[in-house]
Order: structure tokens, then C-alpha cells, then sequence
């Protein structure tokens, strides 16, 4: 039996603003999402050479390669949609946050067993996602429970496996890229995306979620309760990444925000002067792995720059996500 | 899928039986929460035209409710990570006690009352474990008298199976943390599950779907009196897929999941809101706000038989002719077997859950 559609009213939102999107998408694309995941690809690659060639956890090119690829990782990790979402491989490069350790079991796992899985790229992308990406190769590397935990030699081939695997995800996602860009830039029959509102609302919606993500897990998930700071919380606190998290995804994400509001000069300004600010916080602080949340002083200063991150999303959720068709209702944003 | 006879014979004598306590108050078929343009937030009784019979004042945004199956009370859950519940005396318009969760416990929204009307369940986040719990609280002075584990991860919806004593919970899967507000901190590992539970907490019934839904949220429920469960669910996976959101279960089966064809699957951006049987049992509708639609399915061969575009719908409740839905902009409707229409409009903007009182369910 055919399905028969009733309108009940004439109170659908319209088609917000019947407006060109097409260059604004392009240039998103163009200039902000395929060169983030080129850059991953090669700077991933380089993570998995270097382990090849040196794979004690205190080498300085090891560790020097492993900053430069997880840099590239954070400058893209708001983009959780379409090809990083295929077979689960934006978790299996970046499991966290990891509440129940499940990281550190998967890999004691791995070592207490001499699991062989890790000697081929197939089987250990079978392994579980907690165990790879750069929060398990940051457990390698820098945590003195894992650097001389069973032999020498397996860990140097987990590391191996684990930067190889990195670096698969990394050129899946890009490789897919090539395909996902044109259906992102052109909406309709053979695009996910049936119009070119949805495909802004994509973009928007990354936006959102990635100044979501960093005002309230990476900054506070460490500053937990006023009575209860959890510096230990932090993300990637073992190789003092945290704060550096932070500034990565400001910059990434006003880089977005700016090309999102392109056609609309006073919300763009709004923008920018938010992002500005919160990015001048961030840039002030010196609190690597967020340490000083356990103190008055260094919580204070947090809470500043969450606030400040806070004010951004309020500029965009009010000025710029109007301008883009939101459906606004009470209920379609309240996600419960 | 079941004997019609017999879950007819059940809902008659459901809906017949009027409930005394509550002709007080104007007899309300529903309760619902709603945010009102003076900025308050207040929990409503409506009858089934769409008139708001009381209406009184909650401390924050709610989300669903639950009646007393014997007096004019009503309790309001915040939404979460709410840490209160009113119980509300309907009668007087009065609150009447207020229920805090435990040190390390949110409410999620929901409860159900038991059948004699003496003890209150919650569905409960015990955040520091990521686990869920279901508190058992004393409705005579409601206090904590107790609390079990849910079977799963952020359980959502409850509801009481029709031989009145046995659960079934939505347990969503999705691990938060109030110090992370609602951010979803388990994606990758979420197990979502529907588990029916005795109210001693002892697991009659896990119910998982297949790996690759993992990432489907099972979140609202409702009940057919013959005991058949349908349930809503919300993705969190990839936005290019458009799976199932409505499944329907009966105990010792598989599960049996829904779909429109993906066209109008694709519009509904992978979430329902809120699920409801038909008054004759016949049908289940899921209400979807962010495709502004409802989808309606015949319950005997799973076939799409509707679908009703509507802005913002979110609440659904059954009606002795259909549905009865509530909107975000207001409006009170009805659908009945292929027509829907508008009863009423509320100066007010409805929140996510309309509650029968006398429930067919």
C-alpha cells in the first residue's frame, strides 16, 4: 500500500532563504576540508615511516612526528560526518573520552597476549577501536605503565601496527573524500544530501558540535566540580597536548565559521571578534596538560576560556544558524 | 502477530474504568509539560479537545510525567540531567513534595508509578559508574526506599508491562556526565538495549539489535495491553545512513523493525521523539520534530500507512480514535484512521511527551 502524505498545515518552515550556497560550499570544501585531511594523510605517514625506522618511545623524531600527525588530526576532528563516520574510523584514530579505560585494557591485552593480530594492517583494524589511534600510540609512547610493559620487540611492532593503522584510516577517509566532496557541493538524487540547505546544515552542524565538544569535554571534563577538579581527565595530558587541543580546534574551527558566514559581513565580524577572543585566552594560558585546574587560580582561568568558547557558540546558534535554515523548533533541537 | 481478540477485550476494559481521583481536576485525558511565553515552564492537564484544564508551575524545563493511577497527582521530571522531581497534587494546583536525586544519580525524564500507586520508579544515570539505575521511592512520604541496576547504559523510558508488575526499559546506551552537560562521551561502544526487569531488579530479558545498529538509541516506549512493546529510536551513527527508528517487540521474539522507504526515511534526520499505540492497538505512529512528520505503520504487516507533516511535532498519546499529538508551536491535533486535524492551539510551546492518565496502554 502506497504511503499517503497529509499536510496539515501551513506552518512547515519554509525554505528559510531561497539563497545561492553553491560557492560557499565549494570553497568549504576546497579550501577547508580537503586540505585538512591531505595534510593528515601526509603527516601520517610520515607517524608510520618513523616508527619503522626507530620505535623506542623516547626517540625525538618518533615523538617529533607524532605531535606533527596529531595536530593534523584535531584540525579536522570536528569533521564527523560522511567519510570519517565509514567503519567507525574517526574512533579508531581518536578513542576519547575513554570513561571506562578501556584504552589501556585493550592494550595490556594486546601485550599480555602477544596478540598476533597486530601483524597484519587487516587483522588489527579488526581489533577493538580503544586499543588504536593516537590515544593508544600516546599510552606507548609516554606512560610508564606501557613503555616497558612485556618485550621490548612486541611493543616496537604494536607501535608500528598502531602508526600503520593511523595512517590507513587517514587515507581511507581522504581517499573517500574524492568521492564525498562532489555529493557535498552538489545536492540531490545522488547525493546524501537532498538540498543545499542540508548539506550547510552539515557544515553547521560540525561547527556546532566541534565548539561543543571543546568547551565541554576538553575543558570540562578536567575541571569536573568546583569541589572535584579532574586534572587527570585531561586529554592527551601524557604528552602535554592539552591546551594545545584546545587552540588547534579554535583555529580550525574560526577558519570555518569564517567561510560559513561569508556571505553575511556583520555575522562574519561577530564571529571572527568571538573567536578572536577566546583564541587570545587560550593562547595566554600555560598550563599544557591543564594541571592548574586543581587550584583557584588555573580553574578561574578555564573557566574563562570556557565562557569565552561559550560566547561563540551563542553568536552562532542565535546569529549564524538562522541564516541557514535551522529548523529552530523546541523539540527538533532538544535532542532527548 | 498476536490475538486481536484479546487485546481489544484488554483495552475496553482499560478505558472504561474512569479514575476518581482525577474528576476533581476537570478529568484531563493528558498531561504534558510545556514552556509558556512568560518564560515559565509549567506542567499542563489537557482534555482531549486540546483545553488546558490546570496548569502549574515547574522549577525548570520538564520533559515527561507520569499519574497516580489512583489520585489527582501527577509527578514532573526535569529534563536531564535534572536532578528534581514535583509531585504535584492536581486537585489543589499545589506541590506537594519534591523528590532530589541521590549524591552521584540524575533523573533521565521518565517514571511509572506501580499499579497499587505505592511506590515511584526513576530512570536514573549513577554517573560516576557511566551505569543505569532505577530508584524506588515510597509515594507516601516519597522517600528513597531503594534502587536497582537497569540492565544497560542511560536508560530513558519505563513503562509497566500489562500484568502490572513486570518493567521494561529503554536503556538508551549513550554514557553523559553532568560535568560534560549532554555531550555523549560512549559513541563508538554504545549498546542500547530493551530490558524487561522484575521490581526486584532481577533481568527477565535482554534485548540487543544487530551489531550494526549499535548506534541506534532506543529511547521511548510504548505498550499494547496484550504486552506487544513498540519502541523509538534515535541514530547517532553516520548521517548518511537512514536506518530503522520504530521496532516493535514481544517478549521471547526478535525484535521487528520499521522503516519507511528510504525517501522519507532520509527526511527525518535519524530521530523520533515520541511513540504511541492507536486507540484500537491496531496502528503505532512515531513522531520525528526535525522531519516535522509523523509516521504512522499498520502493527499487523509493518507496513507505512501514513505519513502527516507536521512543524515540531513531538508529543503523541493514544486516543480512543487514533492519535492525539502535541507540537513545539503549540497546537493540539488529532489522527484518526485517514484523517488528521487540528483540535486546538495553546499560547505555549509543548514539550516532548504527551502522558495519557487513563492509560489504554
Amino acid at each position: 500500500m502506497r504511503a499517503f502524505v497529509l499536510a496539515l498545515s501551513l506552518t512547515l518552515p519554509l525554505g528559510a532563504y531561497a539563497q545561492e550556497r553553491g560557492p560557499i560550499l565549494s570553497d568549504a570544501i576546497e579550501a577547508h576540508i580537503l586540505p585538512g585531511y591531505a595534510r593528515l594523510t601526509e603527516t601520517t605517514d610520515a607517524l608510520a615511516e618513523a616508527a619503522q625506522t626507530d620505535c623506542n618511545p623516547t626517540s625525538v623524531s618518533l615523538r617529533t612526528a607524532y605531535h606533527a600527525a596529531f595536530d593534523d588530526w584535531v584540525s579536522v576532528s570536528h569533521l564527523r560526518f560522511g567519510p570519517s563516520e565509514a567503519e567507525d574510523r574517526a574512533f579508531a584514530l581518536a578513542f576519547w573520552p575513554d570513561t571506562k579505560g578501556f584504552t589501556p585494557k585493550a592494550l595490556s591485552g594486546l601485550i599480555a597476549a602477544e596478540d598476533t593480530a597486530i601483524q597484519s594492517p587487516d587483522t588489527f583494524a579488526e581489533t577493538s577501536v580503544a586499543g588504536r589511534g593516537f590515544f593508544s600510540l600516546e599510552l606507548m609512547l609516554y606512560d610508564p605503565r606501557f613503555t616497558d610493559q612485556g618485550s621490548a620487540e612486541y611493543r616496537c611492532a604494536l607501535m608500528q601496527a598502531i602508526t600503520a593503522d593511523i595512517n590507513r584510516n587517514a587515507m581511507a577517509i581522504d581517499a573517500d573524500w574524492a568521492g564525498y566532496a562532489p555529493a557535498l557541493a552538489n545536492p540531490g538524487e545522488n547525493s546524501p544530501y537532498r538540498s543545499e540547505d542540508e548539506a550547510m546544515q552539515e557544515l553547521y552542524k560540525a561547527l556546532i558540535t566541534g565548539l561543543e565538544f571543546t568547551a565541554d569535554t576538553r575543558l570540562g571534563r578536567p575541571m569536573g566540580t568546583f569541589d572535584r577538579p579532574r586534572p587527570k581527565r585531561a586529554e592527551a595530558r601524557r604528552s602535554d597536548r592539552s591546551l594545545r587541543h584546545v587552540q588547534l580546534s579554535l583555529t580550525t574551527l574560526c577558519d570555518l565559521a569564517a567561510r560559513l558566514s561569508a556571505d553575511h559581513p556583520d555575522i562574519a565580524a561577530d564571529l571572527d571578534g568571538a573567536f578572536a577572543a577566546a583564541i587570545d585566552r587560550a593562547q595566554s594560558l600555560n598550563d599544557p596538560a591543564f594541571a592548574g585546574v586543581a587550584n583557584l587560580q588555573g580553574r578561574f582561568r578555564l573557566e574563562a576560556l570556557q565562557q569565552s568558547i561559550n560566547d561563540i557558540r551563542v553568536i552562532a546558534s542565535t546569529e549564524l544558524g538562522p541564516t541557514l535554515g535551522i529548523n529552530a523548533g523546541f523539540n527538533s533541537l532538544d535532542g532527548d | 502477530m498476536t490475538s486481536r481478540r484479546s487485546f481489544l477485550a484488554g483495552l475496553a476494559a482499560a478505558s472504561l474504568a474512569p479514575i476518581r481521583g482525577w474528576s476533581a481536576v476537570g478529568a484531563p485525558d493528558y498531561l504534558a509539560a510545556a514552556l509558556f511565553p512568560d518564560g515559565t515552564f509549567r506542567l499542563a492537564g489537557l482534555d482531549m479537545g486540546g483545553d488546558i484544564l490546570f496548569s502549574l508551575p515547574l522549577p525548570a524545563r520538564g520533559h515527561a510525567a507520569a499519574a497516580h493511577p489512583h489520585h489527582a497527582q501527577a509527578v514532573a521530571f526535569a529534563r536531564r540531567p535534572g536532578t528534581f522531581a514535583i509531585i504535584i497534587d492536581c486537585a489543589t494546583g499545589t506541590q506537594t513534595a519534591v523528590l532530589e536525586a541521590l549524591k552521584g544519580r540524575h533523573f533521565y525524564g521518565h517514571g511509572v508509578f506501580s499499579t497499587d500507586g505505592t511506590r515511584l520508579l526513576t530512570t536514573e544515570n549513577d554517573f560516576e559508574t557511566g551505569q543505569g539505575v532505577i530508584g524506588v521511592w515510597n509515594t507516601d512520604d516519597y522517600t528513597r526506599i531503594g534502587e536497582f541496576a537497569s540492565g544497560g547504559v542511560g536508560p530513558h523510558d519505563m513503562r509497566l508491562m500489562p500484568d502490572g508488575r513486570t518493567l521494561v526499559v529503554a536503556n538508551g546506551g549513550i554514557e553523559t556526565h553532568p560535568e560534560t552537560g549532554r555531550t555523549k562521551l560512549n559513541l563508538p561502544v554504545m549498546q542500547p538495549r530493551l530490558t524487561y526487569l522484575d521490581q526486584n531488579g532481577r533481568v527477565l530479558e535482554q534485548v540487543e539489535l544487530p551489531q550494526e545498529l549499535h548506534k541506534n538509541s532506543i529511547r521511548h516506549l510504548a505498550v499494547r495491553p496484550d504486552g506487544l512493546i513498540g519502541f523509538a529510536m534515535q541514530w547517532q551513527g553516520n548521517t548518511s545512513q537512514h536506518p530503522p527508528l520504530l521496532g516493535l517487540h514481544r517478549s521471547g521474539e526478535k525484535p521487528l523493525l520499521l522503516s519507511a522507504p528510504d525517501a522519507e526515511q532520509s527526511t527525518l534526520h535519524g530521530y523520533a521523539g515520541s511513540i504511541a499505540f492507536s486507540g484500537a492497538g491496531e496502528t503505532v505512529a512515531i513522531t520525528c520534530p526535525r522531519g516535522n512528520a509523523v509516521h504512522r505503520f499498520r502493527v499487523a504487516d509493518g507496513q507505512l500507512d501514513g505519513v502527516f507533516l507536521h512543524e515540531d511535532v513531538c508529543g503523541l498519546g493514544t486516543a480512543s480514535n487514533g492519535f492525539v499529538f502535541t507540537s513545539g508551536t503549540g497546537v493540539i491535533g488529532q489522527l484518526s484512521t485517514n484523517k488528521a486535524q487540528i483540535s486546538n492551539r495553546a499560547d505555549c510551546q509543548w514539550d516532548n511527551h504527551l502522558i495519557p492518565i487513563r492509560t489504554a496502554a
